[in-house]
């Protein structure tokens, strides 16, 4: 317990780091929000020399740290220059969206992750595992945007799904049911189109893992002790095979996020992607950090899970600490 | 008896005046009678937004989604129709210019409300431009409000009427009111006086707290997926018929931010109308049209112009021999007018905008009624008079064909342009291979946006870059920045101290003068010596203006897209869906 | 070994396309970039061997430019044959930069052209881009795979073996990694680097880009095997001979992780192939009018050339075959290192 203790203090250390580093970072790239005002012949240098204090965006760079921080510390983590709001009530609403997305396509990828990978690593060399390989290429060929694409066409062509958004247009007096499924209705592209992108590199690993456990000493001793083919597949081999396993979700977490970014702009889903994406393109500056940290905090704690997990099931890990 | 039947009868009398006289005040608000072709009340349009709005405070909103939600939400004093891109009565019924143009007497329409029912007045015109000349506040709008360097100052007459009092004529200042919303003074002065007027009217303030003089209200925000607007029931346009304006009893805004997605929803019915689309997409929609029941709308070329230009600044402080000595060659007028002699602009029209856009000579462009100039000459491609103009300018060619200068170096730079435009991108390879044949070996550099910006405006490390402009207005005035020599964005050479080169002190006077005369022929004639300057000695060589494309279900009916933003829902009110 | 023909049959599938891509200028007909201004988006040309009076001939031939759809216009003109001509005289190319040649595989002359991939939106010849964008993206992506699973396998070895500070401190830099936005700092390189980055600086400064963005995850999996493996009987024993811990690390450690390594690898190089097109937009990477696979299929992120434009697609297509190749390899060489007895 002391190693998890210990495990928290360590994160928020990082996010602390992660802040200031996001912030110098920022600050390396040329330009800034007003840039393209400077493009345009009405406003004057004046007013946006101007502008730019009134924001504090012409402090130096660790003033402007202290500022966020103590904003931060008020729960409203800087100032967005492009809404002129605190950046947290900004980010709440669409960081939850985009939680029920990734969770509902990493849910779906790992359901379908595992059984097929296992398949094929039991089936391994035999003519389906190739064309299973081959398949799974031609999925990872095809460029992200493209699937996203395909299923907004998919649900032009067929009609079976809203294309695009949370929830219908009259839904709003209805009971909470009817909305849940609604919003369901609606998440289900969405979250189809984002597992289909993350699922080969899961299955890939998924089918590695296991072969590597299923060639394994222990498991042939085993075999040739006899024990059915189904308990030694689930109750022996899967479990060696879990240890990169688990060290692939907390990654997957990551890959989801960002992947879902590309999902949520395309098939407009009200999450963080299409917010974050213009916010980093026209450089609003605490949005950004905001995004990062939030992000990083998704993904530290999916880290954190998957060390705890990890600790849990591999008892080699424990003896040593 | 009579007692009662005359008590009766003052009661009589005296309803039937206090009823005649609120009868008249009724009929005493000044409603614009329109004319388009009388429609019928009801439905909701749908339309999708490339981004989100940022904010409803039209004092701060800078960017293009907010400003074309305030639209919808706002009226100003004096409106520009974008159809015929003059000037019209708006709030204000009617203005009187002194005989020197420095008064505008503006006299509002009488009984007009808010959307919340409070009544317009004169005080609410002061307090709006009090708010907008605040130099604390600094709204982007601020500046064009300064003539002359000094602030209009407004004053109230009386409660329907104020005076504008400028410190030069202007001959402009009519068109200034556009795009100028007026506030409500009973729901922000308050916040004003406490200095807290940034943050009112915020994307989450609540809908009893705003009020406009729009066609619409707000009725629902829900961030990231969309805004509903509802019908304003005190709205001050009529139609012949008596109809009071809009007919729409909704709109929804849904925020789209994949280009595509928007073409997909529009195809599937989900949206009403496509604002502005790229010309890839064109073909695909006009093959659909009538199956789908729709039209799409190519509108010719708006107010953008694209046009490649030098770096002209003046390095000499900066140690830089490399960028010194080509500049040597872009100072060269015939050097540019080779150039752009050598560029196939019909190439650029056919396979980057599919044949939708229109090639350019000048900065304005043809779609510009009132301020075109047919007579600037419109050359095409001649190799062999660059050929002449580069001979002339001390350049010869090696037995390989490379270009080389009198000194013996090799012509050799880079075009910049911004990797977020990808027509922007294909004109500039267009180019590279064009200057290819010349002899010349030029390099394509795509940068983020904010990377060229600061190159262009701050640093000034580029050589060439190809870069696109929309003129605010159809009137030249809006641009005088990018034409003075000491404006910042005189691109090529901005924020000079006293003009670098004859022609540009030429260009100089002629801006200023027309800013202060007021005839329209006289400015006319001035401005087109300004575009034939710019067209003799080429400081920035014009390519092409991308057409305006647009399209809408056939249901809505009215529908009459113009070149000037916001293209399709200037006239919103009018709007009906059979 | 059963492993050997898989393995066998993918490298030289492999070995043949980057021999394609080294000698692009031969086996491409035109330069990537000539424009042929008035075909753009001109679908794949049709390649006869019967001709309009019935003969046919061994050689497959393509008609002038006047074999478009557009035949009902004049029927009975006869069209002109132009056969495909092999080893042709064209335009001068260079071998890997440094050999200059200008004998083409095949060709046709003139007016006609060879577009058998067809042609994008500035009229260049799909075909040659396609192979001369192998130069770039191969490479670039095979090298910064390389980069990131080297980088990121020695520094996740190091941490799970020495476990302690060196493994918080391993630990915590990958998750700083995978967190902070980067971008900005690509943004704020390029922006020191000159306006005109020569042709094989960007190619280094793209190797280098994309190795560094993948190196936290691999470092992450090798990590974990390492923490389970050396606490194993035979690295026990190992230690108890007196192994150093360099010996124990490369001999019996790390090749436990091979396995991880090489999935991560053959998972990294169609990523890192699909990265590119992103960093271009960001100012890394090559610029116009030089091609590479990534760019080539950023063109169908557009709707309208997805749905009109079908032959755009072919470059992703052979991806598939050249993906699949590095999965059969990666799986080759993961059984040869299973079979290493104990």
């Amino acid at each position: 317990m002391r190693y998890f203790a210990r495990r928290l203090v360590h994160a928020l250390v990082l996010l602390g780091a992660l802040s200031f580093v996001s912030f110098l970072l920022l600050e390396a790239a040329p330009g800034d929000y007003f840039d393209e005002m400077r493009l345009n012949p009405e406003i004057s240098d004046q007013t946006i020399a101007r502008l730019r204090a009134s924001y504090g965006l012409d402090r130096p760079l660790l003033v402007r740290y202290e500022r966020w921080l103590r904003s931060t510390m008020h729960g409203q983590m800087g100032y967005s220059v492009a809404y002129n709001e605190p950046v947290w009530p900004i980010l709440r609403v669409r960081a939850r969206n985009t939680l029920v997305l990734a969770g509902t396509a990493t849910a779906l990828a790992w359901l379908a992750a595992i059984p097929f990978g296992i398949l094929s690593a039991v089936k391994h060399d035999s003519l389906g595992d190739r064309i299973g390989g081959f398949v799974v290429s031609a999925v990872l060929a095809v460029p992200e945007l493209v699937i996203c694409l395909a299923m907004l066409v998919l649900a032009l062509r067929t009609g079976w799904f809203p294309v695009g958004g949370m929830e219908s247009a009259k839904i709003a007096g209805s009971s909470f049911w009817s909305r849940l499924g609604d919003t369901g209705y609606h998440l289900v592209l969405p979250a189809l189109g984002l597992a289909l992108i993350t699922f080969p590199v899961m299955l890939r690993h998924v089918r590695s893992a296991m072969i590597e456990s299923l060639e394994s000493p222990f498991l042939r001793v085993a075999r040739a002790h006899g024990i059915p083919r189904m308990r030694l597949l689930f109750r022996y081999a899967l479990p060696a095979a879990a240890n990169p396993l688990i060290s692939l979700f907390s990654f997957s977490i990551g890959t989801m996020l960002s992947s879902s970014l590309l999902v949520e702009v395309v098939l407009s889903w009200p999450g963080l992607g299409p917010l974050l994406v213009e916010s980093t393109l026209s450089r609003d500056l605490y949005v950004v950090v905001g995004g990062v940290m939030l992000s990083s905090m998704f993904v530290i704690g999916g880290s954190l899970l998957a060390d705890l997990a990890l600790f849990a099931s591999d008892p080699r890990i424990r003896v040593r600490g | 008896m009579r007692v009662v039947y005359l008590r009766g009868l003052i009661n009589l009398v005296a309803a039937a005046v206090l009823s005649s006289m609120f009868a008249a005040g009724a009929h005493a608000e000044d409603l614009l009678v329109t004319d388009n072709s009388p429609g019928h009340r009801g439905g909701r349009l749908v339309m999708a937004l490339r981004s989100e709005p940022k904010t409803l405070n039209p004092v701060l909103a800078a960017d293009e989604t907010s400003r074309n939600l305030l639209e919808c939400l706002t009226a100003d004093l004096i409106h520009i129709n974008r159809r015929t891109q003059k000037t019209e009565s708006a709030l204000a019924k009617s203005w009187s210019v002194s005989a020197d143009g420095r008064r505008y007497t503006v006299h509002l329409r009488h009984g007009i409300r808010f959307s919340d029912g409070a009544p317009f007045d004169a005080d609410d015109v002061v307090f709006t431009f009090q708010v907008y000349l605040d130099e604390k506040i600094d709204s982007p709008q601020r500046d064009l409000l300064v003539i002359g360097g000094k602030p209009i100052a407004v004053k109230k007459v009386d409660s329907y009427t104020v005076s504008f009092d400028l410190a030069q004529p202007y001959a402009a200042a009519e068109r200034l009111f556009d795009g100028l919303p007026m506030l409500p003074r009973h729901l922000l002065q308050k916040q004003y006086q406490e200095g807290d007027f940034s943050s009112a009217w915020s994307l989450s303030t609540p809908q009893t707290e705003l009020a406009g003089l729009g066609p619409f209200r707000m009725k629902e925000y829900v961030p990231g997926d969309h805004v509903l607007l509802e019908r304003n029931p005190y709205y001050w346009k009529q139609d012949r018929n008596g109809v009071r304006l809009p007919y729409l009893d909704q709109i929804e805004f849904l925020f789209v931010s994949s280009e595509d997605a928007q073409l997909v929803r529009f195809l599937s019915g989900d949206t009403d109308i496509l604002n502005r689309f790229g010309p890839d997409d064109f073909a695909l929609l006009e093959k659909q049209a009538v199956a789908k029941g729709y039209h799409a709308y190519d509108l010719g070329p708006g107010l953008e112009y694209n046009f490649l230009f030098f770096n002209l600044n003046d390095l000499s402080s900066k140690d830089s021999p490399g960028l010194a000595m080509k500049q040597a060659w872009f100072h060269d007028v015939r050097f540019r007018q080779a150039v752009s002699g050598a560029i196939d602009r019909g190439a650029i029209v056919g396979l980057v905008y599919n044949g939708r856009a229109t090639p350019l000579w000048g900065p304005v462009t043809p779609g510009n009624k009132l301020w075109f100039d047919p007579q600037i000459i419109s050359s095409t491609k001649s190799l062999d008079r660059s050929r002449e103009l580069l001979r002339s300018a001390g350049f010869s060619w090696r037995s390989d064909g490379t270009l080389v200068d009198s000194k013996g170096q090799e012509v050799e730079f880079s075009i910049l342009t911004s990797s977020s435009n990808a027509q922007r991108l294909q004109t500039a390879t267009i180019i590279q291979e064009d200057l290819r044949q010349l002899g010349m070996n030029v390099h394509v550099v795509s940068l983020q946006f904010g990377a060229v910006v600061d190159r262009l405006l701050k640093t000034h490390d580029y050589e060439a870059c190809i870069m696109g402009l929309v003129s605010g207005d159809a009137d030249p005035t809006p641009d005088m920045n990018v034409w003075l020599s000491s404006g910042a964005t005189h691109l090529w050479h901005p924020n000079q101290s006293h003009p670098a080169t004859a022609w540009e002190s030429q260009i100089d006077a002629l801006m200023q003068k027309q800013l202060v005369t007021l005839g329209y022929a006289e400015r006319k004639r001035l401005y087109d010596r300004v575009q034939e300057i710019v067209a003799e000695n080429l400081p920035i060589i014009c390519l092409v203006s991308p057409d305006i494309l647009v399209a809408a279900r056939d249901q809505v009916r009215n529908f009459e897209p113009a070149i000037l933003d916001p293209y399709t829902i200037w006239n919103i009110e009018q709007l009906y869906i059979q | 070994m059963r492993y050997r023909n898989k393995l066998g049959a993918a490298v030289l599938f492999l070995m043949l396309i980057h021999g394609l891509a080294l000698f692009a200028g031969f086996f491409a007909p035109y330069n990537f970039a000539e424009q042929t201004r008035d075909r753009p988006f001109a679908p794949p040309t049709r390649l006869h061997f019967v001709d309009d009076q019935g003969r046919t001939h061994l050689v497959p031939f393509v008609y002038d430019a006047a074999d478009m759809s557009d035949s009902s216009l004049h029927a009975p003109v006869t069209r002109s044959l132009r056969p495909i001509q092999f080893l042709v005289r064209g335009t001068p190319y260079k071998i890997a930069g440094v050999f200059s040649a200008n004998v083409h595989l095949f060709g046709v002359q003139e007016p006609a052209r060879i577009f058998l991939f067809g042609t994008d939106a500035l009229g260049r010849d799909q075909f040659s881009r396609f192979l001369y964008g192998a130069q770039i993206s191969l490479m670039a992506g095979s090298l910064a795979a390389g980069l990131s699973v080297a980088l990121g396998g020695a520094l996740g070895a190091v941490a799970g073996f020495y476990g302690g500070h060196i493994d918080e401190c391993v630990t915590r830099m990958t998750e700083l990694f995978l967190a902070a936005p980067w971008l900005y700092l690509l943004l704020g390189v390029r922006a020191a680097l000159p306006l005109h980055v020569p042709e094989w600086q960007s190619f280094v400064l793209l190797v280098g880009v994309l190795g560094l963005i993948g190196w936290a995850r691999p470092a992450r999996l090798v990590r974990g095997i390492v923490l389970s493996v050396k606490e194993r009987q035979f690295v026990l024993a190992a230690r108890g001979f007196g192994a150093s811990d360099a010996h124990l690390l490369c001999r019996h450690v790390l090749p436990e992780t091979y396995g991880v390594i090489l999935t991560q690898f053959s998972i990294l190089v169609p990523q890192y192939v699909l990265a590119e097109v992103t960093l271009t937009f960001f100012g890394v990477g090559v610029g116009e009018p030089v091609p590479s696979w990534g760019s080539l299929l950023s063109v169908l992120q557009q709707y309208s050339v997805l749905v009109s434009y079908w032959w755009m697609f072919i470059p992703a297509i052979f991806l598939v075959p050249i993906f699949f190749a590095y999965f059969q390899i990666s799986d080759a060489l993961q059984e040869h290192f299973q079979s290493v007895p104990l």
